[in-house]
């Protein structure tokens, strides 16, 4: 292709490189509950360095506040893959079944 | 915090409540982390507490549809800016993938361009024949490159690649992409002297168009989903073929279980890339090279890289690719204080409270097994080696895609194969 400047007047017309995707269905997120006391909170590590850490420091902050609050910990099974694509699922499921909230620390 | 919720969209719930602390990146400092949370507290209370909003509890989408064929119209200048402004380019000028330009690169397969040749993640971008073609033209490749780039993205599409982690993580890592059996000669693929250099089309323009099919297709934009902390100029390009011809061994896509008339192109993603000056000439010489600089911190996919001559040298001895892997496994190793199996448990795999910590003075292995190790024979004459060392994720591997050629190759071939660089003489 001629890129001098006498070609300079030409007129592109482009095709856009920008790929489609399927659109995902959208969900919206879980309801919240009005207060911690006596709930139960999830902490989701997905075992990076700071992720105990950080969910240890969260976890101290949540018993000070709401000393009634339980805690519930899972770890990931397998680093960087969705739990719900691991042999972690079963696991998963009934864990996110008995906690009220969930924090999850990306810890990078 | 864009790329949390690139990722959170891409799993259809954008509106997953995303709190910013300011805790140091991968701390292990139980003070810092326990000051950083403490002061995002409140925020983290109020994300599990306050009442979801009318989006958040239906959320609605926020990219539009099927985004429109062409793009833009007007003139050279014109065209690159756009391009440039919707994040499309890599900084460099682009050509203008017209349909014109884009049908002359489908001549570089028989695949229809509506084709599906994988999802590409982060974003699950449909990488169809015709669009993989679209960021070739810009790119600067070669219809002779479509094959190799179509093998390239079923490489990128590849699980085991882990595109996902490698392409968005803050540690940069960049694709090397490998070209092995006879379509090196046809692409006109270096694998000699500077086989890494700038200078040749094919090495240059297919890691190119990788670079911006990761970004047009797979969705990965620097600093949005893309954190590399730092970056790695490798990912404008790093393709090399191996020197088959000046080889005394079998290829690496015949190591990855291809015939040797196969073409292939094999892929995996360093972050470094380094070059050592060999301790001697004879092999032990060359292996100790390898075996002294393996960075102790790295323990993941590696990739030896040596002359014909090293290679020549090695199998006049009685070496062979495997048993230079089996060496550089077994005595690639480490005192354990300069591991980081010694400081932190070693890693993403060894942090099991059962893990027991070696002594300071242990031997420690570098790599982790013999297959996580490559030997590649490519460059020109000299005394230098490489070392091309990747990440270790759990189920991580070079990824083999062998390369289909399309019907009317040689015609193809011929047309561009007088297309290399004659430089005058001073």
């Amino acid at each position: 292709m001629n890129t001098s400047a006498d070609n300079r007047g030409a007129e592109y017309e482009v095709l856009s490189p920008w790929a489609d995707a399927d659109p995902v269905p959208l969900r919206g997120i879980t309801p919240r509950p009005a207060d911690l006391a006596g709930k139960t909170i999830g902490l989701f590590s997905n075992r990076k360095r700071a992720a105990l850490l950080t969910l240890g420091a969260v976890e101290t902050e949540l018993l000070e506040k709401f000393p009634a609050t339980k805690t519930s910990w899972y770890e990931c099974s397998t680093i960087n893959t969705p739990e719900m694509l691991t042999e972690g699922k079963a696991k998963f499921e009934a864990w996110v079944a008995g906690v009220d909230a969930v924090v999850l620390s990306v810890a990078d | 915090m864009t790329d949390g919720r690139s990722a959170a969209s891409n799993k259809g719930m954008p509106m997953v409540r995303i709190v910013q602390e300011t805790v140091p990146c991968e701390c292990n400092l139980k003070d810092e982390a326990d000051a950083g949370i403490r002061s995002a507290m409140a925020q983290i209370i109020d994300a599990l507490t306050k009442p979801l909003s009318p989006e958040e509890q239906a959320p609605k989408r926020k990219e539009k549809g099927t985004a429109s064929r062409v793009a833009f119209k007007g003139q050279l200048e014109e065209f690159n800016r756009f391009f440039y402004k919707r994040g499309w380019g890599d900084g460099l000028p682009l050509l203008p993938p017209t349909e014109a330009a884009v049908r002359e690169m489908l001549a570089g397969t028989d695949l229809p361009p509506d084709h599906v040749v994988g999802k590409v993640v982060p974003r699950q971008g449909k990488a169809t024949v015709e669009k993989i073609a679209i960021n070739a033209v810009m790119a600067g490749a070669l219809p002779t490159h479509m094959p190799i780039l179509i093998a390239c993205t079923e490489a990128l599409a590849d699980p085991r690649a882990h595109l996902g982690a490698y392409g968005t993580s803050t540690g940069s890592w960049m694709p090397f992409w490998i070209v092995n059996g006879p379509v090196r000669n046809d692409a006109l693929v270096n694998c000699s002297s500077g086989a890494m250099n700038p200078g040749n089309i094919a090495n240059a323009a297919i890691g190119r168009t990788m670079g911006l099919i990761v970004k047009n297709i797979g969705g990965a934009r620097k600093a949005i989903e893309d954190m590399g902390v730092y970056g790695n100029p490798g990912k404008y390009s790093c393709v090399a073929g191996e020197n088959e011809e000046m080889s005394p061994w079998e290829p690496l896509h015949v190591e990855q279980g291809l015939a040797k008339e196969d073409s292939a192109v094999t892929l995996f993603f360093p972050n470094c890339y380094s070059q050592i000056w060999q301790y001697g000439s004879d092999d032990k010489g060359i292996l100790n090279t390898l075996i002294y600089n393996l960075p102790p911190g790295r323990s993941g996919l590696t990739c030896l890289l040596m002359t014909p001559t090293q290679a020549k040298t090695l199998s006049q001895k009685g070496w062979t690719k495997s048993m230079v892997r089996k060496y550089v496994y077994e005595y690639g190793r480490v005192p354990a204080y300069r591991h980081p199996v010694f400081h932190d448990g070693g890693g993403w795999t060894g942090r099991s409270p059962e893990t027991v910590s070696p002594g300071a003075m242990d031997a420690v292995a570098i790599v982790p097994s013999t297959e996580h190790i490559r030997v590649l024979v490519l460059g020109g004459p000299g005394a230098f080696m490489g070392l091309a060392c990747g990440g270790g994720l759990p189920g991580g591997a070079f990824v083999t895609k062998k390369i289909s050629l399309p019907s009317g190759w040689g015609k193809l071939v011929a047309k561009y194969k007088n297309l290399v660089p004659t430089y005058e003489r001073y």
